[in-house]
């Protein structure tokens, strides 16, 4: 009995047709022959080496695959990399310029909320996000924002607290 | 004065805080939010040239009657696919038995066993292959559960029967103290499966260069894991280099082999080329090992006034497939069976029990987790019968400093008493909400106490190693085979070294988890790190120190006693070592350092903490020392039950914890916070759901752990009562979180609702059940009264 | 291939010409995690991303009509009740950015929340073809027509759903968490100006559904308690849940009544 589960499928040995992608990354100019099928998670990770963006669930449920297109906060992993044609995208190695970390980066340091790290690229972009999209965002509604970014290791209290540090700061 | 601006004085004033004690940021902190940090998949790009995948059994439990690789060899691309015939040494690993199969012979015990690994040059072409192995099984009856494993006529799962192990304790005389209670309650408690649901995917690379096999793969234990490399691959361990990567959570999760061995392998057949193997979500879930279920039946007897009298206790523990950890987490259970309550007759039985089930084995608690649930149960339970608070029931009932816990042993510590108090003025603290609830709403608000052995203990070797030095730059090195999995370990480390040092954070490295650079640490679990690798990186420290003392004081003709080591006062000056009562006489470090060259002093030290734990007796379970310390804490909690749909949410959680000393506070009381919200998951809403031998929610979107909605700010305490063995007086605060924090929020659905929850987790259909249908009602059994 | 029309009219005519040989997208999530595990293999994807003004939202003539490419997130803003908090409560907001209404109806699962919510507000799906121009069907019996099979044509594409503005409703859905959760139940109750009662429920059939024999129960009557009980017990009755890993039949059931209840009194209080 063959292991392959996948009855409704043709089994196809040939390789994926490929497309040509033009998109901006974290500010810079990008052109690639991609295959169809790509998420914009493996573009970003296996084609560009861009490994900041995280890889867990696969799903759309954990957030850690959080990119931005034209400043909105997408899950990578369920999102095609042609989604992104003629788009722009920031992971969070766009995220601080100059090597001086960004407001959100500071905080999320200076409160303990970087324990194993693997959620925080993730949490920063959706936080960064929501907080330009309205500075004066309620705690209630930045943390309804935050529900599907999931931590496993600090129960979320440091973040509450970089979040609330950081909409502090943004707001001078 | 001297002014904080000068580069080339010591930095005496203010007086320099040591680090111990300070929340220094993380020194991994900065990499990790700029997306810099390298985690196992993160070095695929431009490493790896092979990729491979592992094909596991469509069966739970099966004879494999033929193997065909040919299609799968024949897909384009394809470079390998390997069969057991092809590992070259036993084949086998585990932590305790080495009975689980790198690549299954002949017989399939659960879902996740390998039958094969590909090998081929892209991720697509080994994913193609993979589906095209084909396998005939002569398929065997599914063990799904515990009881369908010792009916008779049961398929054996292992040689020597499906019962595992068991475990037991016997004190005093538990029958005739409960024949002569006034009051007698029993419950079964049935705790659940669970999983570690770390975020970083098991992924990791591999080479193989003729001369040495070094795998870059997150484990928990990477001197353990290189043993166990070697003798199932048939290699010896001095060709093996274990390298941790930067590793996103474990929570016990790390400590069986995942990808190692199947890496090695890989490697080894294709010398010269880097191999990358990295897991989906759902092959994580179906492959790793979980959390023992474990189910509980637990009397308790008492007199009227409340004093507990005695504790019958028998459990059955899922062991899964495998051994894995099993025997550990029994032992710990059964001494854990009565927390810290003073129960003087005590009778314990734990029975582990092979199903088809994933193997069980480390998970944060460790048995104790489980074995809490219903100690805090049934105290709640019998608090209602003697019309008691269960505060009052509880403190009347904790155990003092003199008094001793299961095994008999008399931690040195008790503090329990203390938490529990902290734990309820921080409650009180506040006001209790009294807004008017609708009637379908009910409010409720109860009480854990836990006390948690450090370490492996019940004698198994327990050790750390280290070794610190310093350069001429006046930088010092700590070396630790130790595994930082999140919890900051590599802070710890250096905060001890630049402690004992006089070192500013900034001045001090840490290498940490290489099998070629460092030396054993022993195991990122079992709570030890801080004790154990603290010990030995303070005393490795503090042996270099003595060194830096010697020398500085052969140069500056001063007496070694009469001499400080402090930080430089500008920011990026490493230190100084200056007469203490005259600073101006003073050296550089790394003056210092050249001078000791000189001399012919090493300048780099190394210790060994290794305290010995004493077994349990085989018939009785007591040990005068079954672990080398003991933590305690207590939780409270306060829910929100909707008693129509069952939905529950914590609204108020405090956690406190005696951690003897907090080395770095920001980190403890996340490790609380990260603690109480593992142990909200297990509580409402975590669950693996098997049918027979099928994992049906092997994913994210239907294995429920907990979101930012769901756990309120945790008002984390921790209390320092000084613990005398450990480094500044810490010891850990790892797994007692997660002990404290599930009872809490059952004790609280007790008080909400008035039924008594018994059957984890407490999900909303589980909690409608409980509330309304008679046959499962929260009840219990009360077979004596008053 | 990978077609990424920049119109409506390219997009139909795609479709048209490829019908099930191109997988069409627009968020794609559901189609993404397919793929991620390894059920679905396309060759071939219509991207409908790029198609100008497909995610306009308009209101006229006592409608609310909203293209087929209107993200939750977008729906999510709208001041119809039980819409927008069902479009709230799919996902995260990082689906909700991406994840479309007419994407639920396609797919026709029987959790679908978006579904759920047209089916209480007596919604209506514009589909279109090179073929056969447009046409607007019912969200109901005429639309979902077996287990993840709906009216859809293999040349048509969705281009609209619309709701009326007149209707009240309410809504709620259990879940396993505080969010983020694909429902174990969740209920939507509309009521037009003339005071009928449209009641939905998912994940309790093999498609999202409405409860007509508790419809007619309460049409054009006051709420009164005793009513209300009896709507209950009906919906009771004319749902068929199952046991999956999930949830139990059993509870399921009981829960469509307890929502009943209370979402009818909730449209009482309004």
């Amino acid at each position: 009995m063959s292991l392959n589960t996948n009855d409704n499928t043709t089994e196809s040995t040939t390789a994926p047709d490929t497309f040509h992608l033009h998109c901006t990354i974290n500010g810079q100019p990008i052109e690639r022959d991609v295959e169809v099928d790509r998420s914009l998670l493996s573009f970003l990770r296996d084609d560009l080496g861009l490994t900041g963006t995280k890889g867990s669930c696969l799903e759309g449920e954990c957030g850690s695959c959080t990119v931005l297109i034209d400043g909105v906060p997408f899950n990578s992993c369920v999102t095609l990399a042609g989604r992104v044609n003629g788009r722009s995208v920031t992971t969070i190695e766009g995220f601080a310029q100059d090597d001086k970390p960004a407001i959100l980066q500071e905080k999320f340091l200076e409160t303990g909320s970087v324990q194993c790290g693997y959620c925080s690229p993730g949490l920063i972009l959706t936080a960064y996000a929501l907080l330009q999209a309205n500075p004066e965002i309620t705690e209630e509604e930045l943390i309804k924002g935050m529900e599907a970014n999931i931590c496993r290791c600090t129960g979320y209290t440091a973040i509450i607290e970089a979040l609330r540090r950081a909409r502090r700061e943004m707001l001078k | 004065m001297p002014s904080s601006t000068e580069s080339n004085k010591p930095d005496t004033m203010p007086q320099v805080e040591p680090l111990a004690g300070q929340s220094c940021k993380r020194i991994d902190g900065a990499d990790k939010v700029a997306g810099r940090a390298m985690y196992g998949a993160d070095l695929f790009p431009g490493q790896a040239e092979l990729f491979a995948k592992v094909v596991r059994s469509p069966e739970a439990h099966a004879r494999v009657l033929s193997l065909d690789t040919s299609k799968a060899l024949a897909v384009e691309g394809v470079v390998g696919v390997y069969t057991h015939k092809d590992v070259g040494g036993t084949n086998r690993h585990g932590l305790i038995r080495r009975d689980h199969p790198v690549l299954v012979e002949d017989h399939v015990r659960y879902r996740g066993d390998a039958l094969a690994l590909v090998v081929a040059k892209s991720e697509r072409a080994a994913e193609s292959a993979r589906d095209l192995v084909e396998a005939h099984f002569e398929k065997l009856p599914v063990i799904g559960t515990i009881d369908q494993a010792l009916a008779s006529g049961a398929p054996k799962i292992h040689p020597d029967g499906n019962v595992m192990g068991d475990k037991r304790i016997r004190k005093g005389d538990v029958e005739a103290a409960l024949r002569t209670s006034d009051v007698v309650v029993s419950d079964t408690f049935e705790t659940q499966t669970t999983d570690h649901a770390f975020l970083d995917l098991e992924a990791g690379i591999a080479r193989w260069d003729g001369e040495l096999l070094t795998i870059h793969a997150a484990g928990q234990w990477v001197h353990e894991e290189r043993r166990l490399v070697a003798l199932a691959l048939g290699l010896g361990p001095e060709r093996i280099r274990i390298i941790q990567p930067c590793t996103g959570g474990a929570f016990g999760g790390r400590e069986d082999i995942s990808i190692q061995i199947h890496l090695g392998l890989a490697a080894l057949h294709h010398p010269g080329k880097t191999i990358a193997l990295r897991y989906s979500r759902s092959e994580s879930m179906i492959a790793r090992h979980k959390r023992h279920a474990l189910r509980i039946h637990y009397t308790l007897g008492a007199k009227r006034d409340g004093t507990l009298t005695a504790a019958r206790i028998v459990v059955y523990s899922d062991e899964g497939a495998y051994a894995s950890t099993g025997i550990a987490v029994m032992r710990k259970a059964a001494s854990h069976a009565t927390g810290p309550l003073r129960v003087p007759n005590v009778s314990v039985d734990v029975y582990g029990v092979h199903t088809n089930n994933n193997p069980t084995g480390a998970m944060r608690g460790f048995g104790a987790c489980q074995m809490a649930i219903a100690s805090n149960g049934i105290i709640e339970r019998l608090a209602r019968v003697l019309k008691m608070g269960p505060v009052t029931l509880f403190e009347k009932n904790l155990i003092e400093p003199g008094d001793e816990v299961t095994t008999g042993q008399h931690p040195e510590n008790i503090t329990i008493k203390e938490c529990l108090r902290a734990a309820l003025d921080k409650f009180h603290s506040k006001p209790y909400p009294n807004d008017p609830l609708p009637p379908h709403l009910k409010r409720g608000w109860g009480v854990s106490v836990m006390c948690f052995g450090l370490g492996y203990g019940d004698g198994f070797p327990d050790c750390s190693r280290a070794k610190v030095a310093i350069d001429e730059q006046g930088i010092i090195t700590v070396y630790t085979g130790g595994v930082d999995v999140g919890q900051g370990l590599l802070n710890m480390a250096a905060q001890v070294a630049g402690t004992e040092l006089g070192a500013k954070l900034e001045h001090v490295r840490v290498v940490a988890a290489d099998t070629g650079r460092t030396d054993e640490s022993g195991s990122s679990s079992a709570t030890r790190q801080t004790y154990f690798t603290g010990n030995a990186v303070r005393m490795a420290a503090s042996e270099l120190r003595e060194q830096l003392l010697d020398i500085t004081g052969n140069c500056l003709k001063v007496h070694p006693h009469e001499i400080s080591l402090g930080p430089g006062g500008a920011k990026n000056t490493p230190g100084f070592a200056y007469e203490t009562a005259n600073p101006d006489n003073h050296m550089s470090l790394g003056d210092l350092v050249r001078e000791g060259k000189k001399r012919g002093y090493p300048l780099e030290a190394r210790a060994m903490f290794k305290p010995r734990t004493v077994p349990g007796d085989p018939n009785t379970g007591k040990s005068p020392k079954a672990f080398v310390t003991y933590l305690f804490g207590a939780h409270v909690s306060q829910v929100l039950v909707d008693i129509e749909t069952g939905e529950t949410r914590v609204e108020r959680h405090i956690g406190c914890h005696d951690v003897g000393k907090a080395i770095n506070p920001q980190s403890v009381e996340g490790q609380i916070a990260g603690g109480v919200a593992q142990g909200i998951g297990m509580a409402l809403m975590e669950e693996v759901v098997m049918r027979d031998g099928r994992m049906l929610n092997p994913g994210f979107t239907d294995y429920i752990v907990p979101t930012i909605r769901d756990i309120p700010p945790v008002e984390a305490i921790y209390l320092e009562h000084d613990d005398p063995g450990g480094p500044y007086g810490a010891h850990g605060v790892g797994e007692p979180p997660l002990i404290g924090a599930v009872p809490a929020v059952l004790a609280a659905i007790y008080n909400a609702t008035g039924a008594a929850p018994n059957k984890l987790p407490c999900n909303p259909e589980n909690m409608w059940w409980m509330l309304n249908d008679p046959q499962r009602r929260g009840d219990f059994t009360v077979t004596q009264a008053m | 291939m990978f077609y990424q029309p920049q119109t409506l009219e390219e997009a139909l005519e795609l479709r048209g010409r490829l019908r099930d040989e191109a997988i069409v997208v627009k968020g794609g999530t559901d189609v993404l995690v397919a793929m991620n595990h390894g059920v679905l293999r396309p060759r071939s994807f219509l991207d409908l991303s790029q198609v100008k003004g497909f995610d306009v939202i308009e209101r006229d003539d006592g409608w609310i009509s909203m293209g087929a490419g209107a993200t939750f997130a977008q729906v999510g803003q709208l001041d119809v009740g039980c819409l927008r908090e069902a479009a709230l409560s799919v996902g995260g907001p990082q689906i909700r950015n991406a994840g479309t209404i007419a994407g639920n109806l396609v797919s026709a699962s029987p959790a679908g929340d978006g579904c759920v919510a047209l089916l209480a507000l007596d919604a209506q799906v514009e589909v279109a073809s090179v073929a056969r121009g447009s046409r607007w069907l019912r969200v109901n019996d005429e639309w979902f027509l077996a287990y993840r099979k709906t009216a859809l044509a293999d040349d048509e594409l969705i281009t609209r759903v619309r709701v009326r503005t007149d209707f009240q409703s309410a809504w709620y859905k259990i879940g396993k968490r505080g969010a983020v959760n694909i429902s174990v139940v969740c209920c939507a109750v509309g009521r037009s100006p003339d005071g009928c009662y449209y009641l939905a429920f998912g994940s309790v059939a093999f498609r999202p559904i409405r409860t007509p024999q508790a419809e007619e129960l309460l049409n054009g009557r006051a709420l009164t308690d005793d009513l209300i009980a009896c709507a209950a017990e009906s919906v009771m009755d004319e749902v068929s849940p199952i046991d999956d890993q999930r949830a139990g039949a059993a509870y399921r059931r009981a829960m469509c009544g307890v929502l009943t209840r209370r979402l009818l009194r909730e449209l009482d209080r309004m």
